[in-house]
C-alpha cells in the first residue's frame, strides 16, 4: 500500500518547486507514485497567450525540456526512492466563462500532445498509447480562483473519454462528484509546500505505470487525508485531521478510508 | 522615471565594476578539472587564424580544444590543420560531420565534437572569440555544483566600419550593464559566445540535441538551468570578440534578427526596454525640468545624455579601450536605439545565415521559407 499524487506542478509553470526538488520532497515522504502535471495553456486564446508570455505555463519552446527533464528524474526517483514517477501536463484551456473552462491531465506518454486540441481528440491520442485523462477539479473547488465546469458540464458526453475525475482537489471534497457514479480519483493540485495538506490516493497495486493506470480504470483505489507534522526532521503524516477521515465518510460513503 | 533609470543603470554599472575586479579563486592545478573546449566555425571572419590560434596558447592543466565544421570543404578547415601541426602538444582535433538534427546550426555542427568530448566540463567558445591564456584558470574555479553554467560579458574589440564601432559601443555599455541587471531580475541572459557547463548537467534536460530546436539555444540554457534550480554566472573578466569591419546594415540586420529573438523570449521586457535607453531617460528629464524649472529643452537633454555618456565611458574603460570614434558611436547608437526598436516591434522573422526563419514565443523556429 502506498501513497500517491497525480496532480502536481512545478517550476516550469506555476509551482513554486523544481521537478528535482518535487522528487526530492516526495521520496522522502515515501509516496510511491506521482504524476508531475504542469499547466500546457492553449495558446490560440487571450488568457493563453497571456500565460505564456508571463511564464506561467509550459509552451511549445520549454515543453521539450521539460519532457527531457521528466524522463531523468524519472529514473533517478525509482533509483533513489523506489518511487513511481509519471510524466504529466494539465491541459489548460481557460476563458472568461468558467463554463467554458476546462482543466485535464494527461498522464503517461506525452509526446504529440497539443494543447490546441479538444478533449475527445487528445483523449483518444492519449488512451491510444495506454495513457490516461483525468478532469482536474471539474466543480466548484471552493476557492477565489478560476472555476473550470466544461467538463463537469459535459460529463455525459465525456463518459468515454475521461479516465477519472477529481473527487477531491486540495482539501476539499466534491460531493457532486462522489454521487455522480462516474470513476474518481483524489489529487492535491500541489503547488506549494502548505498544498500538501490534501486529499491523496492510495494504491495497493504494484509500482509500474500500466499496473497503476490500470487500478485507477478499475477504480481500486482508497482515498486519504494527509497531514504531516515536522517531528525531527522526519516526516509523519497525521491520520486524522479534525475528524476529516468521520466526515468524508459521511459524505463519501465507502469511497473513503484509511 | 529618470531617476529610477539612474538608479537602475547604475546599479548594473556598479555590479559590472564589483563583477570585474573581483578576485578569481585560486584553486591547486591537481584540483582542476578537466576541460573540453568546443569550437564550432563556419567560414572566414576576420581575425580568425588570430582567434584559433589564441586557443593553443591556453595555460591551464588539462584540456582538449575540439574545431568543428559542417564541411570539409568549409575554408576554416584549412586554417586549423597547419595549427595543428604547429601545436603538436596541445590536445586538438578537427571534427566534420554535417549531421542535422534541428534547425540550429550551431548546435547542428556541434553535436558530434559534444558526443566526442572526454570531459564533464565543456566550454563552447565561438569562433570570433579570441581567448587571454588564463581564460580557463578565470573561469573554471566558479563552476561550483550550485551553479548550472557560467556565460561572459562580451566586449566587441578592434571595431572597423562605422557597423564595428556602433556594435562595439553597444556591447560595452548597454549590453553588459543589463547582462548583470537581467540576472538580478531573475532573466536568464546567457551568452552563446562562451558557455561553460557539465555536460552531465545539461543531459538532465537531454543535452545539446535537446537544444537544437531554439535560434537561443544559449538563453535556453540558462532557461533550464533555472528550473534546475541552478544559478547562471558571469565569468569575472568579458571574453574579448574580434569585430573587424562591420558595415552599418550588417548591424542593423544583426541587431533587428537579435531583438526579434529577445522579443520572442520575453515580450514584455522588451516592451518596456526603451525607458531604459538614454535617449529617452533624457526625454523625461529634460521634460520635468522644462517644464517645473523652465529649463531650457534641448540643453537640459545634450545635459543629460552627457552625464549618461560618461556613465558608459566608465563602464566601457573597464571592459576595453575607449576611443574617439567609440565616443561619436556612442552617441550615433543611443539616438537610433528607438528606430531599431520600432524595426524590431514591426517584424517576427529573422532573416539567418541566408535563410528566414519565423519566430515563435519562446524563441522556437516555425517553418523554414524563403
Amino acid at each position: 500500500m502506498y501513497l500517491a499524487d497525480f496532480h502536481i506542478h512545478s517550476n516550469f509553470s506555476d509551482g513554486k518547486l523544481s521537478i528535482p526538488a518535487l522528487v526530492d520532497y516526495f521520496g522522502k515522504r515515501e509516496f510511491g507514485a506521482i504524476a508531475i502535471t504542469d499547466h500546457f495553456c492553449e495558446d490560440t486564446s487571450l488568457i493563453g497567450k497571456a500565460s505564456t508570455y508571463l511564464g506561467v505555463t509550459l509552451n511549445r519552446a520549454t515543453f521539450p525540456i521539460y519532457c527531457e527533464l521528466l524522463k531523468t528524474e524519472k529514473a533517478r526517483a525509482w533509483e533513489q526512492y523506489g518511487m513511481m514517477l509519471i510524466p504529466g501536463v494539465e491541459i489548460t484551456k481557460n476563458s472568461i466563462s468558467n463554463h467554458r473552462s476546462a482543466h485535464f491531465l494527461v498522464l503517461g506518454e506525452l509526446e504529440g500532445i497539443d494543447p490546441n486540441k479538444d478533449i475527445t481528440e487528445t483523449s483518444d491520442q492519449v488512451r491510444a498509447k495506454g495513457g490516461l485523462v483525468i478532469a482536474a477539479h471539474p466543480v466548484s473547488t471552493q476557492k477565489l480562483e478560476k472555476q473550470t465546469y466544461h467538463l463537469w458540464d459535459r460529463r455525459e458526453g465525456l463518459r468515454n473519454k475521461v479516465d477519472a475525475w477529481e473527487v477531491a482537489s486540495g482539501p476539499y471534497l466534491f460531493d457532486e462528484v462522489g454521487r455522480s457514479g462516474l470513476p474518481v480519483i483524489a489529487n492535491s493540485d500541489f503547488h506549494q509546500e502548505r498544498n500538501m495538506t490534501s486529499w491523496k490516493t492510495v494504491l495497493r497495486c504494484e509500482r509500474r505505470q500500466d499496473a497503476i493506470f490500470e487500478a485507477i480504470k478499475k477504480q481500486k483505489l482508497e482515498f486519504f487525508f494527509y497531514r504531516e507534522v515536522k517531528r525531527r526532521e522526519s516526516y509523519h503524516p497525521q491520520r486524522t485531521y479534525y475528524g476529516g477521515v468521520e466526515l468524508a465518510h459521511q459524505r463519501m460513503g465507502n469511497l473513503v478510508s484509511v | 522615471m529618470a531617476g529610477l533609470n539612474w538608479l537602475i543603470n547604475g546599479w548594473g554599472t556598479w555590479l559590472a565594476f564589483k563583477q570585474f575586479t573581483s578576485k578569481v579563486r585560486l584553486i591547486p592545478d591537481d584540483d582542476l578539472p578537466s576541460v573540453s573546449i568546443l569550437k564550432p566555425l563556419k567560414g572566414v571572419d576576420p581575425g580568425l587564424h588570430e582567434n584559433l590560434e589564441s586557443c593553443f596558447h591556453v595555460n591551464y592543466p588539462r584540456f582538449e580544444i575540439l574545431f568543428s565544421v559542417s564541411s570539409p570543404n568549409d575554408p576554416a578547415a584549412l586554417l586549423i590543420q597547419p595549427l595543428l601541426e604547429k601545436y603538436p602538444n596541445v590536445n586538438a582535433k578537427l571534427i566534420i560531420s554535417n549531421q542535422e538534427v534541428g534547425p540550429n546550426p550551431k548546435v547542428n555542427n556541434l553535436l558530434a565534437s559534444y558526443k566526442l568530448a572526454t570531459h564533464d566540463v565543456v566550454l563552447i567558445s565561438d569562433s570570433n572569440i579570441r581567448v587571454s591564456p588564463d581564460y580557463l584558470r578565470n573561469l573554471v574555479p566558479d563552476l561550483t555544483p550550485d551553479v548550472g553554467v557560467i556565460t561572459a560579458v562580451v566586449a566587441g574589440t578592434h571595431p572597423n566600419g562605422l557597423g564595428g564601432y556602433l556594435e562595439a559601443s553597444y556591447l560595452n555599455t548597454f549590453f553588459a550593464r543589463w547582462m548583470f541587471l537581467a540576472r538580478v531580475f531573475s532573466f536568464e541572459s546567457v551568452v552563446g559566445k562562451s558557455m561553460l557547463f557539465k555536460r552531465s548537467t545539461l543531459e538532465r534536460f537531454g543535452g545539446l540535441k535537446t537544444l537544437s530546436g531554439y535560434i537561443a539555444e544559449d538563453y535556453m540554457t540558462g532557461h533550464a538551468m533555472k528550473k534546475l534550480d541552478l544559478k547562471v554566472e558571469i565569468m569575472r573578466s568579458p571574453v574579448r570578440q574580434y569585430l573587424g569591419h562591420y558595415s552599418f546594415s550588417s548591424f542593423w540586420k544583426r541587431h533587428i534578427r537579435w531583438g526579434r529573438i529577445r522579443k520572442s523570449i520575453a515580450p514584455l521586457a522588451f516592451i518596456i526596454e526603451p525607458l531604459f535607453f538614454s535617449s529617452v531617460t533624457s526625454l523625461f528629464f529634460a521634460l520635468a525640468i522644462s517644464q517645473w524649472f523652465g529649463f531650457h529643452f534641448g540643453l537640459a537633454w545634450t545635459i543629460h545624455m552627457t552625464a549618461w555618456w560618461i556613465m558608459d565611458s566608465f563602464l566601457c574603460s573597464l571592459i576595453d579601450q575607449f576611443s574617439w570614434k567609440l565616443i561619436l558611436a556612442w552617441w550615433v547608437r543611443e539616438v537610433i536605439a528607438i528606430p531599431i526598436w520600432l524595426a524590431i516591434l514591426l517584424g517576427n522573422t529573422v532573416d539567418w545565415r541566408g535563410k528566414d526563419y519565423r519566430l515563435l514565443p519562446g524563441g522556437l523556429l516555425e517553418g523554414i521559407a524563403k
